[in-house]
C-alpha cells in the first residue's frame, strides 16, 4: 500500500525566464509532520502552490495522497487543509458566515462538534466582521478553515504567523492531534524553535533545491561542533586534527585550544582520553545555528 | 458551482439594488416627466424641431422624438450602455481577477471546487445580477405606465432591455477574458472602458458622417437597438453579440483553466503573458 501522503519528484518552475525551483525531490510518509524550511525566495511557498495546483510545475510530478493535483485537483482538495503564507480573506464578511461558506465549498462534512471545539480552543470571536480582526485573530480564521474538515493532509504555510505565544502552543497541540489521529503534517516555518518542538523531520530548501532532510536530531547531530578544551599543561593538539572532522581552530596561550567537530564526538572523546584533560565544553548546535549556516552559504555564493 | 453561485450573488447584492432602484427611479422620473410635457406636446414637438437637426440624429431623428416610444429611447436607451456599461467591465474585469489580485482566491481554490466550477458559478452569478439589474429598471418604466398617457406594451419596453443585456454581456465577457490576458484588471478595465466609449462616440457619429458607417460596424454598439427595439429585435444581431461573448467567455475559461494563479501584491503578469495562448511556465 502507498505510505508516502507527499510524493515530489524532479520539480522545476519557472516564471518567465526566472527559475524558481530546480528539481525538488521530497517525501513525507503519512503520519509525520515535516518541516519545511527555508530562506525567503527560497521556493517554499513555489513548492506548496505547485503542491495544491494554484500554480504549474513546467516539470517534474507531484503526488498528494497518491493523487495528482494537476488532474484530480479537486480529490485532493476534499483531502487536504491549507493555510497560505500570506492570508487574505473578504474584510466586509463576519467570521462564522465566511467559515460557513467554506464549509459548504467542503459539502458541510464537517463535525459540528470539532468545529466548535476549534473555534473555542483557538479563542476565535465569529460575530466580528473580519475586517475588524487584527492579524492574529485573522490568522486563527486560517487555521480553524485548515484543521474543521479533519484532513489527511494539513498543508500549512506559516501556521503560527501572527499569533501570540500561547495561541502558538495551541496550535502545535492541535497539529500533535491531528497526527495523533493519522493525519500529515507539511507546515514551513521560520520560527525554528517551532520546527525542532514539532517537526518530525526537516527539509531544508534553498535556491529552489533541496539542501537538507533529516530529523531535527540528526542534523543537530551532524553539525558543526565548537569544542573548548582546557589542558593541565601546554598541550600540542595536532595530532588531533588526524581525526576525522577535527579541525584545530586556535590554540590559546593557557593550555587552552579550542577544535571544530563536524559529526560525532565519539573519536575525539576516545583520543582526549591520553591528553591531561582540566575541562571540555561543547557549544551544542540548535536547529536555527544549522539553518543559519546553510543561509550563510548561500550568502557566500551569492557574493 | 452553487456554492460560488450563490456566495457570487450575495457579494452582488448591494449592487443589483443600487443600480436597479436608480434606474427604477430614473424610469419614475422620466414617465413622469413624459406625462407633463404631453399636457404641451405642441410646446415640446416645436423644442425639438428647433434642436440641431445632426444632434437628433444621433438620438435617431427629430421624427420620433415626440413619440413616446422615441421619448424613452433618446431619455433612457441610447445613454444607457455607457452607463450600466461601468458595471458590466467592473464585474467582469473583477469577476475572477479582482479575489487575485486581492489574495483572496488562494484560500477558494483550496477548497474542493474545480477551476471551471468556480468559473461557472461566478460567471453565472453576474448574468443573474446584469438580468436583475435590467428587470428592476424594467419595472421603473412599465409600473408608472399604469397611470401615465404613454401607451407601451410591456414587451415593447422590454426589446430594448434584451439589446441592452446583450451588449453588456459582450462588454462584461470582453473585461473578464482581458482580466485574465492583460497585466492587471485596472489594464482590463481600461482597455474594455475605452472600447465601450470609442464605440459609443463612433456609433453615435456615423448617424452623422456616412463616412465613419465601415469603421462603426466594427463596433459592438452599432448592434445595438433602442428606438428600433421598440418596432423588433434583429435577431441576427442578437445572436451576434451573445455569439461573440460566448467566444470570449470561451477564451477566458480556456486561459482562467490553464494558468497560474497570481499571489496578492505580486504585481502584473510580464508582458511575455500578454499572448493568450501562451502558457505560464
Amino acid at each position: 500500500m502507498n505510505n508516502e501522503a507527499v510524493l515530489i519528484k524532479d520539480l522545476t518552475k519557472w516564471y518567465g525566464s526566472f527559475q524558481a525551483l530546480y528539481g525538488v525531490d521530497l517525501t513525507v510518509q503519512k503520519g509525520e509532520i515535516l518541516g519545511f524550511l527555508g530562506p525567503n525566495g527560497a521556493g517554499k511557498t513555489t513548492t506548496i502552490r505547485c503542491m495544491l495546483d494554484q500554480i504549474r510545475p513546467t516539470s517534474g510530478s507531484i503526488r498528494l495522497l497518491g493523487l495528482n493535483p494537476q488532474q484530480q485537483p479537486t480529490a485532493v482538495q476534499e483531502r487536504v487543509g491549507y493555510l497560505p503564507g500570506e492570508l487574505h480573506l473578504e474584510g466586509s464578511m463576519r467570521v462564522d458566515a465566511l467559515l460557513g461558506y467554506l464549509q459548504e465549498l467542503r459539502g458541510n462534512q464537517i463535525s459540528p462538534d470539532y468545529f466548535q471545539d476549534l473555534v473555542e480552543r483557538l479563542e476565535l470571536d465569529t460575530a466580528r466582521k473580519i475586517k475588524n480582526l487584527s492579524s492574529g485573530n485573522k490568522q486563527k480564521i486560517g487555521v480553524v478553515q485548515a484543521l474543521m474538515h479533519q484532513p489527511e493532509l494539513l498543508i500549512l504555510d506559516e501556521p503560527t504567523s501572527g499569533l501570540d505565544p500561547l495561541m502558538q502552543q495551541e496550535v502545535y497541540r492541535l497539529l500533535r492531534e491531528a497526527q495523533s489521529r493519522g493525519a500529515t503534517v507539511f507546515f514551513s516555518s521560520h520560527i525554528l524553535s517551532e520546527v525542532e518542538a514539532l517537526a518530525d523531520r526537516v527539509a531544508i530548501i534553498r535556491k529552489g533545491e533541496i539542501v537538507e532532510e533529516s530529523t531535527p536530531g540528526q542534523l543537530i547531530e551532524m553539525a558543526l561542533r565548537r569544542v573548548v578544551i582546557s589542558f593541565q599543561e601546554p598541550t600540542d593538539v595536532s595530532p588531533l586534527e588526524d581525526i576525522e572532522g577535527v579541525k584545530v581552530l586556535s590554540r590559546g596561550a593557557d593550555s587552552q585550544a579550542t577544535l571544530q567537530v563536524e559529526g560525532h564526538m565519539d573519536q575525539l572523546i576516545k583520543a582526549l582520553a591520553e591528553y591531561p584533560v582540566k575541562d571540555l565544553q561543547t557549544a551544542s548546535h540548535s536547529l536555527e545555528e544549522i539553518f543559519l549556516k546553510y543561509y550563510r552559504d548561500q550568502t557566500q555564493e551569492e557574493n | 458551482m452553487f456554492v460560488e453561485f450563490k456566495h457570487t450573488l450575495r457579494r452582488y447584492t448591494g449592487q443589483i439594488l443600487g443600480w436597479g432602484i436608480g434606474l427604477a427611479l430614473l424610469g419614475v422620473l422620466l414617465i413622469s416627466v413624459y406625462d407633463s410635457l404631453a399636457d404641451q406636446m405642441e410646446l415640446y414637438q416645436e423644442m425639438i424641431q428647433s434642436m440641431p437637426e445632426n444632434m437628433m440624429a444621433f438620438f435617431g431623428g427629430q421624427d420620433v422624438m415626440a413619440t413616446p416610444e422615441g421619448f424613452v429611447a433618446m431619455e433612457f436607451f441610447s445613454y444607457m450602455p455607457l452607463i450600466l456599461g461601468i458595471f458590466a467591465v467592473q464585474a467582469g474585469s473583477g469577476l475572477l481577477a479582482r479575489d487575485e489580485e486581492e489574495g483572496t482566491l488562494d484560500l477558494i481554490m483550496a477548497h474542493p471546487i474545480s477551476r471551471t466550477g468556480l468559473f461557472l458559478g461566478r460567471l453565472l452569478a453576474f448574468l443573474l445580477a446584469l438580468a436583475a439589474i435590467l428587470v428592476l429598471a424594467w419595472l421603473g418604466i412599465v409600473v408608472p405606465m399604469n397611470w401615465s398617457t404613454m401607451s407601451l406594451s410591456l414587451i415593447e419596453v422590454a426589446r430594448p432591455f434584451v439589446s441592452l443585456y446583450a451588449v453588456l454581456i459582450f462588454f462584461g465577457s470582453l473585461g473578464l477574458l482581458l482580466s485574465l490576458v492583460l497585466p492587471s484588471r485596472r489594464w482590463a478595465s481600461l482597455t474594455t472602458g475605452l472600447v465601450l466609449v470609442a464605440g459609443f462616440f463612433i456609433d453615435g457619429f456615423a448617424e452623422l458622417n456616412e463616412n465613419l458607417e465601415s469603421i462603426a460596424r466594427l463596433t459592438p454598439l452599432n448592434y445595438y437597438q433602442h428606438l428600433e427595439a421598440f418596432e423588433g429585435l434583429k435577431a441576427e444581431w442578437l445572436v451576434g453579440l451573445f455569439a461573440v461573448s460566448l467566444l470570449f467567455t470561451g477564451l477566458a475559461w480556456w486561459r482562467y483553466s490553464r494558468r497560474d494563479i497570481r499571489v496578492a501584491g505580486e504585481g502584473g503578469w510580464k508582458l511575455t503573458s500578454l499572448n493568450p495562448f501562451s502558457s505560464s511556465s
